[in-house]
């Protein structure tokens, strides 16, 4: 039985070793987070579960390796999201609806410029989600938002904009041109933009 | 394609924009664009907070679901099958 007193690079030791204790209070502490980082990718509970798997076992096999130069929560994390990026490229993605994501909100007249503009309302999350319950709303709205973006879209959204990965980095990774990156960010943008000024500003889109 | 672009064509392009990925000629438009109408300026303002707003919003639970706890539970149970097996 591993006691708490252990520090985390005899915990990595140990559990290099094959001490399945060790890497349980290795790993324990940091599990929201890998699975929080995985599920974001993959959006659903099964595909993260796999995902979720092939990341601690690559961790585990990986510990001997692990030479300290960056925390191993960093390490981790980006072992699971390798991990959920190889998953997802397994996948057949049959849906994706590009098209369907517009690139603009609001209504524009024959010559493009807003029809209406004093109803579009001003972004103010930020100001009004102070309270615990608009908190709460505001996390359901964008895990609600995420969830209904195309496959293609939403990792886009989810490495350049939750993870800060740059758009060459993402066109690498993805495979695509850095302007395609771009557009399907955009669009992930505005319709994210669109479900909040929906449900939490209550505005029209 | 006139100097100055509509609004439908300014939101279009905003996060190009904001990447600095458009031609001087059409930054330059887009940038006059935002000076003159408020609504455009105040959709690039709420493009340029939705990663912050996100990544606050979206932040991991304190704990993990019970899912990911079944999974870490399957990874030990074969790290110890496998030192088992060693000895």
């Amino acid at each position: 039985m591993i006691g708490t007193e252990l520090t985390e690079p005899e915990l990595i030791q140990r559990a290099a070793e094959g001490d399945s204790d060790a890497f349980g209070t290795l790993v324990q502490p940091h599990l929201a987070l890998f699975h929080n980082g995985i599920h974001r990718i993959l959006g659903n509970v099964a595909d993260s579960q796999d995902a979720l798997q092939d990341a601690l076992m690559s961790i585990h096999r990986d510990l001997p390796r692990f030479e300290g130069r960056s925390r191993f929560s960093s390490w981790g994390y980006k072992v699971c999201l390798n991990a959920a990026l190889m998953l997802r490229r397994s996948r057949v993605r049959v849906h994706d609806m590009e098209r369907s994501v517009p690139l603009a909100l609001g209504a524009f007249d024959e010559r493009g410029h807003h029809l209406e503009p004093e109803h579009l309302p001003e972004w103010q999350v930020e100001a009004q989600a102070h309270a615990e319950v608009e908190q709460q709303e505001l996390r359901a709205c964008l895990n609600r938002a995420l969830a209904e973006l195309p496959d293609s879209h939403r990792i886009v959204f989810v490495l350049k904009d939750l993870e800060d990965w740059d758009t060459d980095a993402i066109a690498r990774h993805l495979q695509l041109a850095p302007g395609t990156v771009r557009q399907r960010l955009h669009r992930s943008r505005v319709q994210v933009q669109a479900r909040l000024r929906t449900h939490v500003l209550g505005g029209r889109v | 394609m006139s100097f100055l672009p509509s609004c439908h064509e300014v939101q279009t392009e905003l996060t190009e924009y904001a990447e600095g990925a458009l031609p001087f000629s059409r930054r330059l438009g887009i940038g006059l664009h935002l000076l003159l109408c408020r609504v455009c300026a105040g959709f690039l303002r709420g493009l340029r907070a939705l990663p912050g707003v996100a990544k606050r919003s979206l932040r991991p639970p304190a704990e993990a679901p019970e899912s990911a706890a079944q999974v870490l539970a399957s990874v030990q149970a074969a790290i110890q099958k496998g030192a088992q097996r060693r000895v």
